[in-house]
């Protein structure tokens, strides 16, 4: 037993550990420092890491002075529809994809893959003709399908593997016991999938929250603006980036998804397993 | 009442067949069990008869409805699954309670079919558990309370023994026996235990590759197997089998096999054979060979003691022939001993189709 070789090698792997949180870490530290410092102290070279003094000036001016807050309402409607409109249809889709047999049921199920393939630049033009052509455009409606688009695949095939892992039995037994088809899926399906349905969920609003490309694209006014393209439209012109309400803006955008982080972290982590697993 | 019948059922998936036109009908209150080897279309059977899966031919009733077109649900039929299916989200009390739940009835004649069912499946100090906290057994009387609560007209049960140890196993075989006498409702069992059929059944169906191959009650079974895969399929160790050919007519037919040649005489022939030669299997049980001087020689090859009897495996021209004899024999590998077979216990075969050639008289 070489104890002391163990210790080397543990601290070693600590040291490494941590270097990693610090590389990754780092520009988020940064964005929360900058959001605070008094612009002053933004270009002071050399440059320092601690404010000299604490402002929540830029948070203020960002809520009161500009859209923020349609944007953040715009991301959250977004998110929250995206979310029920791609988990409503994966949910009951995955379902049909792992239980009910069918001709062309595995093919159709390599298909949803293979949409991956294409490139969502392609798609954006033919998708930005047949909103405008449906009248949706500049909507929000218009972002909520184009997520749903590349969002609702993904949120099958993870389903899917969810829904694999639940036993046939258990839905036999619900049919036997009295249970209608349906009755069987609410009662005895979704309990079982929740775990899988929860950490979907989050990956669709997470794509919805941090989709900035269709959102570029298909919306052009500040009334149907979300964050992402919001912040950079109000902040970043071409003659001057306002450093100190871009980070608060980062930071506050950032900040809901990291509550949800926290409080459903480990179904978000069953859920890298779960895509993990061969579908 | 609930007898079930099937008449002229397949099932095929795909381009296998799994159930083969079969036709068997079940009496009301019996106890019949389903055996056959895995794969055999046992538990498509049963799921079939469940509503789980739909015939690709032929009918299947119960008590007087045909039920081809029927859910699960309407079928008045309660099923214990081998994996036993237990809600994982729903307590003791919950899984038990479901059925009822799905029929509407009423919170308190609930509360009270829960109670009767746990206190006969003595469960009443579990009711608030979930099922992961239990043990096999204890989930396996779950499943068997959530069939039971509901009284439903006959009883499916797939394996339901095959995941709990030996011990547990030979309780809940006298605990379901009890039970089916109790309840004397219909009892369809699929299993591939053939202790448990023959143990549990009043009826056997011996299923093989989707079809029927004999529906006896269990002594028939394995005293007048209808053919050469049922008898070789029941009875541990199984039946020894003589490929030979057949001499002679009636009381001086003999059974040749190589230089070795049997007397058949006593054994009559269901059928007058037109080819005097014909192919045969000529078949004995473990228990129906003994030392004889006047029999042929036989080496040791094996000696298994298990304490109340001896398998011996021996080599008898040229075939392995497995014996059970007494427990306190004394013999080794390696000894020359002479054979002779009880003459009326010997069964014979046909070698094209398997078919069994010898009268049922002689049983």
């Amino acid at each position: 037993m070489s104890t002391p070789a163990r210790i080397a090698r543990r601290f070693l792997f600590n040291v490494l550990a941590w270097a990693v949180v610090l590389v990754i870490a780092f520009p988020l530290l940064w964005m929360l420092l900058t959001s605070v410092k008094p612009s002053s102290e933004l270009f002071v070279i050399p440059p320092r890491l601690l404010p000299g003094e604490i402002t929540f000036e830029h948070y203020r001016r960002l809520l009161t002075e500009t859209p923020f807050l349609t944007y953040l309402r715009n991301s959250a409607w977004l998110a929250a529809g995206t979310t029920l409109v791609v988990i409503s249809i994966a949910t009951l889709g995955a379902h049909s994809l792992v239980r009910f047999s069918y001709p062309g049921r595995e093919r159709l199920a390599r298909l949803v893959l293979f949409t991956y393939l294409l490139p969502s630049v392609v798609l954006i033009i033919p998708l930005y003709l047949l909103m405008a052509g449906l009248g949706l455009a500049n909507t929000l409606t218009s972002l909520i399908i184009a997520y749903t688009t590349f969002a609702l695949p993904y949120a099958l095939w993870l389903l899917r593997s969810f829904m694999k892992a639940i036993p046939d039995d258990l839905e036999s037994a619900a049919l036997v016991d009295g249970a209608n088809r349906m009755q069987a899926f609410v009662d005895v399906i979704l309990p079982q999938a929740l775990p899988g349905i929860i950490s979907t969920a989050m990956f669709t609003a997470i794509l919805a929250w941090n989709e900035y490309f269709y959102a570029l694209v298909l919306v052009n006014n500040d009334a149907a603006r979300p964050l992402t393209t919001g912040v950079i439209n109000m902040l970043v012109t071409s003659f001057n980036i306002e450093w100190s309400l871009l980070m608060a803006a980062s930071v506050m955008m950032s900040l809901p998804l990291i509550v949800v982080f926290a409080f459903l972290q480990r179904y978000l982590t069953r859920g890298f397993s779960a895509g993990a697993i061969k579908g | 009442m609930s007898g079930i019948r099937f008449e002229n059922v397949s099932k095929r998936f795909g381009g296998v067949t799994a159930v083969d036109d079969l036709s068997l009908e079940i009496g009301s209150g019996e106890f019949v069990s389903i055996l056959g080897p895995s794969g055999c279309g046992k538990t498509t059977l049963l799921r079939m008869l469940a509503g789980l899966e739909r015939p690709t031919g032929g009918t299947i009733s119960i008590g007087d409805r045909v039920v081809n077109e029927l859910a699960p649900a309407q079928r008045n039929i309660a099923m214990v699954f081998q994996t036993y299916a237990l809600y994982p989200h729903m307590t003791v009390a919950g899984n038990i309670e479901y059925p009822l739940r799905k029929r509407r009835v009423a919170k308190d004649e609930r509360v009270r079919r829960v109670r009767e069912a746990a206190a006969v499946l003595e469960l009443e100090a579990l009711l608030d558990r979930k099922p992961r906290e239990l043990s096999g057994g204890q989930q396996q009387r779950v499943a068997l309370g959530r069939a039971l609560v509901r009284d439903p007209a006959v009883f499916l049960l797939d394996e339901p023994l095959s995941n709990l140890d030996a011990k547990l196993r030979t309780h809940m075989r006298a605990e379901l026996i009890r039970l089916h006498r109790r309840i004397g409702r219909t009892m369809v069992y699929v299993t591939h235990d053939q202790l448990e059929a023959m143990t549990m059944s009043q009826r056997i169906a011996v299923l093989r590759d989707g079809r029927l191959q004999q529906f006896a009650p269990p002594r028939d079974i394995y005293a007048r197997p209808g053919n050469d895969f049922v008898a070789g399929f029941i009875g541990t160790p199984s039946m020894n089998f003589l490929d030979g050919r057949l001499k002679g007519t009636g009381s001086g037919r003999t059974f040749r096999s190589g230089d070795l040649s049997l007397p058949l005489g006593m054994l009559p022939l269901t059928d007058e054979m037109p080819e005097p030669d014909r192919r045969v299997r000529l078949g004995i049980r473990p228990e129906h060979i003994h030392f004889d001087r006047q029999g042929e020689p036989a080496r040791v090859n094996l000696v298994e003691p298990t304490g109340h009897e001896t398998i011996l495996v021996f080599d008898y021209r040229g075939n392995e022939l497995v014996a059970r004899m007494d427990g306190d024999i004394a013999i080794e590998a390696g000894d020359t001993v002479k054979l002779a077979f009880r003459a009326e216990k010997m069964r014979l075969f046909a070698a094209a189709d398997g078919r069994r050639l010898n009268d049922d008289s002689t049983a």
